[in-house]
């Protein structure tokens, strides 16, 4: 998952038809039956696979997305702002810790899948790779961003592995705050100054075209996508998301008198749907593959953490006590 | 790195160069949390976190757990404390999918009993047992409260948990200063209502 949206690229795993077909059937019937999947039931490596590479790539999002907004604690707009960003700061990261508990039930161990994100192994949500110049960047991550999270994280806590379920219960509980803090900040500089609603319409125009990618490309109906949604790993396409979020945003950006920055933005009506400029889907693939504006800044606070953390847990690690994978 | 963060300035923090690798075994243990959210609810499974001891998994539990909503009560303990049954579903009971005879000897303990009604639901505690081992505390929990047939079961020695004394409840008692952490303290409204004036005017 790339933030909101899901590139399900092809991966090397045992393919369906050397999976045991009895085990297989019982494991398709539970899902049909509207069960959920637990860590200690069979299931198909596709779909252990594929939920860890998920539900990692969101929790890596999580700790990465924390940090343009990070950027803007220490010169949030008051008293009452600093701590509300820092509140929702600390939940971003309270999201990665609970995400990344849910794959290690799958059997990826924590320290590898941090290993992997400062190494640049594991990809993470686009738009966090983009700088936050000014507040209202980071007023436009908190409410817009958290939008296109929030759309993404409803459809995903539908579906039907057990741990990741419950880490998403909590999480959109949480979310609520989030959303309607960012909407907060946003109205409070639509009603402002001529400055401050400025500073708000420049901050759209800089991150509507990463927003538009967030959810990523054109879903193509592939095998492994149809039975990635069959299993309810994948919920809904990218485009549907992408959908839901031009329909119950766009009314409000503008009902702030902001424009957006997409001259072929209209909703046709006969169709039912949003027609959008096609983003630059070259960008996207470069900043999710390591070269966007911030993704080496990114990684470097990471490493830094890691390094001049290394004490701390070498200090307090008791390597004697056996690791042992979180049971739910 | 010239960045637009000032702390990453001032930090000198540097560019991605080479590896970084952690060690094996870089990460701490895992214990399962349980809060009581209020007066007269059970204790429930929360999820799990990593830590060095148990009290440090208070504290991280604490933080992760209980910052945001209402919690009168926590608890944790070591994953590894935890003797899960397998899992059934339906109409089946987990109790019923335990095969493995009891122990025969050692110790009566007490040992705290949870049960997942549902799969992807939290482990609810229901109660405690006297047992000799983990096997027998399953069977004492059958006997005691089987009839809900829950689809896991969890028992855990009374022993293994670590948790806040009673004195100390007013740990819990953070939220009324941190109203700013609810979705119901931002009116937006407001504000965009003063927009829209303004445009008329
Ligand atoms: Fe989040
Ligand atoms: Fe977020
Ligand atoms: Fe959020």
């Amino acid at each position: 998952m790339y933030g909101g949206g899901n590139v399900f690229e092809p991966m090397k795993v045992k393919e369906l038809i050397d999976e045991d077909p009895v085990l297989l059937k019982e494991f398709e019937a539970r899902i049909d039956r509207g069960e959920k999947i637990e860590p200690t039931d069979w299931m198909p490596e596709l779909y252990r696979k594929q939920l860890i590479r998920m539900i990692e790539q969101h929790a890596h999002s999580e700790i990465i997305g924390a940090l343009p907004e990070g950027t803007w604690i220490t010169r949030a707009p008051g008293f009452k702002r600093k701590m509300a960003l820092m509140a929702k700061v600390q939940d971003e990261v309270g999201h990665a810790q609970l995400l990344y508990s849910a794959a290690e039930t799958l059997g990826k161990p924590r320290e590898k899948m941090i290993d992997d994100l400062i190494n640049g192994k594991s990809k993470y949500s686009n738009i966090f790779n983009y700088p936050a110049f000014t507040w209202a960047d980071s007023c436009f991550i908190s409410w817009l961003v958290d939008a296109g999270a929030i759309v993404n994280q409803l459809a995903n806590a539908k579906g039907s592995y057990g741990p990741y379920v419950r880490a998403l219960d909590r999480i959109c509980k949480e979310e609520s705050f989030h959303l309607k803090y960012g909407h907060d900040c946003v109205a409070t500089l639509a009603a402002g100054s001529k400055q401050q609603r400025e500073w708000m319409q420049d901050a759209i125009n800089r991150w509507w075209a990463p927003m538009m990618m967030f959810f990523g490309p054109s879903d193509k109906i592939s095998v492994h996508s149809e039975v990635l949604i069959k299993w309810k790993v994948k919920m809904a396409s990218n485009d549907a998301m992408r959908e839901q979020y031009l329909d119950m945003y766009v009314p409000k950006i503008l009902e702030l008198g902001f424009t957006i920055p997409d001259p072929n933005l209209r909703r046709n009506e006969e169709e039912g749907k949003w027609e959008i400029t096609e983003p630059d889907w070259d960008e996207f693939k470069r900043v999710i593959n390591g070269d966007g504006p911030c993704n080496k800044e990114r990684l470097a606070v990471r490493r830094v953490a890691e390094e001049r953390g290394r004490w701390v847990r070498e200090a307090i690690n008791r390597k004697s006590e056996n690791y042992i994978v979180p049971l739910a | 790195m010239e960045s637009l963060d000032p702390r990453v300035n001032r930090m000198k923090i540097g560019g991605f160069d080479g590896e970084l690798h952690k060690e094996a075994m870089d990460q701490l243990g895992t214990y399962e949390v349980f809060l009581i959210p209020k007066d007269g609810k059970p204790l429930e499974s929360v999820g799990p976190v990593h830590a060095s001891d148990a009290e440090m998994a208070f504290v991280f539990a604490k933080e992760a757990f209980s910052r945001r909503f209402e919690c009168v009560a926590m608890a944790v303990c070591p994953t590894a404390s935890i003797f899960p049954s397998p899992v059934s579903e339906a109409d089946i009971s987990a109790y019923d999918l335990v095969t493995i005879p009891a122990e025969t000897e050692g110790e009566n303990r007490q040992y705290e009993v949870f049960h997942m009604n549902k799969r992807g639901k939290f482990h609810k505690h229901v109660g405690s047992v006297e047992a000799i081992g983990d096997i027998d505390a399953l069977y004492k929990g059958k006997d005691e409260y089987g009839v809900d047939k829950p689809k896991n079961v969890w028992v855990v020695p009374t022993g293994d948990f670590h948790f806040n004394a009673e004195e100390d409840s007013d740990l819990w008692a953070t939220l009324p200063e941190k109203k700013y952490r609810d979705a119901i303290f931002y009116k937006a409204g407001e504000k965009i209502q003063r927009y829209k004036e303004s445009v008329n005017s």
